[in-house]
């Protein structure tokens, strides 16, 4: 179980202030499917990072009793210098896995072949997309965490985490943020609204998607 | 207990990979790459001991210059890198914040430990060439030179630990960053022995771990050719008093910190 108690998050600019989480209190079980819906703006990546412990919240708290991957988005979590495989290294260090059983998995999932010998930094959006996902299924978490991301990445991609995800790996739990309404209604069993610097947890994922199509 | 333990086996775990990141990062693969950071203090001091060996005459102490150029400069050296590369580094580095286990003190700890070793190698390297040439004794008092080199390194990272999170929140500590550093010659006493000055300006120099740290490594270079004047309680006190300003600092800028 992950579970976030009153989180408030402010950004500060000089002197003006944003309030983009005004306290926001939910969980995510185990095998849970939270799509997290709201428009652009509203806190969803801030929600995310803070959840993957990126960020510290003004005030409340996360509480993680499983493994949380950290947020698979556009930025982040590689260093661009370096390439593929040297990224991979650091990652499987850092996670204490096995690099040659990583680099394996990451060779077959990501079929970026001699791409993966060049700076990451030169990467596409698809590609970092891949290469992410690739060590994050590879080490194993227990919830995921998904920035959008997915969207960028194409057919063949997206199919592929289709199968890691909601064939192989049921047990799973996922936060998945995302605009593709067609998505989350198909894979999600929850759903979040962001609104106003408040969450809303809807059991029924239907009602959460026609709630926030009338944001 | 096993908290503490399993958290600490993934500090080590998380800080060897970054070593090896660093390293190659900022040496690359090809080149001669980790020996540079040895060849280039030597290269300095070096330079530096030729120039003072033709303006300055030869202490009556029998310390030749070069040696004694080389054991101030070194050190130096290892102060000024790692001063200069502790600014900016928490967001230079932010990318990696991403995997929870990544402290920003890791990167601290990375930088010092890299220029230390440097440091180390490029002390002990010179030792043998200026020892084959006959210019450098056999350390009289190998206790006191590790003893020295631990109190310089201990307090040199205690202000790494004030200097980088300050470098983040305020551009003018960062532009000081390395004023600071000319303005911490005097009181390193990188180029003079505290027996050379007169008591009361010792006594002062006595709040400086570094000058403590200084006059160790000569004695425990040149044995009694020099008359050390240390204080290890105070340099020891003023470390800590630091580090722990340090640790309350990178909390501090952590939590509010926005990472891109």
């Amino acid at each position: 179980m992950i579970a976030c108690r009153d989180l408030h998050m402010d950004y500060r600019s000089g002197h003006v202030t944003k309030h983009v989480l005004k306290g926001v209190s939910f969980a995510i079980n185990p095998r849970d499917r939270i799509g997290l819906l709201g428009r652009n703006g509203a806190g969803k990546s801030t929600l995310i990072r803070l959840i993957g412990g990126v960020e510290m919240p003004t005030s409340g708290k996360v509480v993680r009793r499983m493994t949380c991957s950290w947020p698979l988005g556009f930025t982040g979590g590689f260093q661009g210098s370096l390439t593929g495989y040297d990224n991979a290294r650091f990652i499987a260090r850092i996670y204490d896995k096995s690099y040659a059983e990583m680099r394996d998995f990451i060779e077959d999932f990501t079929e970026l072949g001699s791409n993966l010998k060049m700076p990451v930094k030169i990467y596409s959006s698809g590609m970092r997309a891949r290469l992410a996902f690739a060590l994050s299924l590879a080490i194993e978490f227990e919830c995921y965490l998904i920035d959008e991301v997915i969207m960028v990445g194409d057919k063949n991609f997206q199919n592929k985490c289709k199968a890691e995800f909601f064939e192989k790996r049921t047990d799973r739990a996922l936060l998945l943020a995302s605009h593709s309404l067609e998505m989350v209604k198909q894979y999600c069993n929850r759903a979040i609204v962001l609104h106003d610097g408040k969450a809303t947890l809807y059991e029924d994922v239907a009602q959460a998607v026609a709630i926030y199509e009338k944001l | 207990m096993t908290g503490f333990n399993a958290g600490l086996r993934v500090q080590i775990k998380v800080i060897q990979a970054l070593t090896s990141r660093e390293l190659m990062t900022r040496f690359g693969r090809e080149n001669i790459g980790f020996l540079w950071i040895m060849v280039e203090p030597l290269l300095f001091a070096g330079l530096v001991g030729l120039v003072w060996s033709f303006i300055k005459a030869p202490d009556s102490s029998g310390i030749n210059i070069f040696a004694f150029v080389m054991t101030g400069y070194v050190p130096l050296t290892f102060l000024r890198h790692s001063f200069g590369r502790s600014a900016n580094i928490f967001v230079a580095n932010s990318s990696l914040l991403y995997h929870r286990q990544v402290k920003v003190l890791d990167f601290i700890i990375v930088r010092v430990l890299i220029e230390l070793v440097g440091a180390m190698m490029a002390y002990i390297f010179a030792g043998i060439i200026l020892a084959f040439l006959g210019l450098f004794p056999f350390p009289a008092d190998i206790g006191s030179l590790v003893l020295g080199w631990a109190i310089y390194v201990f307090f040199v990272f205690a202000l790494c630990t004030i200097l980088a999170p300050l470098s983040e929140v305020s551009e003018v500590v960062e532009k000081l960053v390395p004023i600071s550093i000319y303005i911490s010659i005097p009181f390193s006493g990188v180029f003079n022995l505290a027996a050379w000055l007169p008591p009361n300006v010792r006594d002062a120099l006595m709040w400086s771990p570094l000058v403590s740290g200084m006059e160790l490594m000569r004695y425990g270079a040149f044995g009694s050719a020099v008359t050390p004047y240390y204080d290890i309680p105070k340099a020891l006190g003023l470390s800590l008093v630091c580090l722990l300003v340090g640790l309350i600092l990178c909390r501090r800028v952590r939590r509010t910190m926005t990472v891109t």
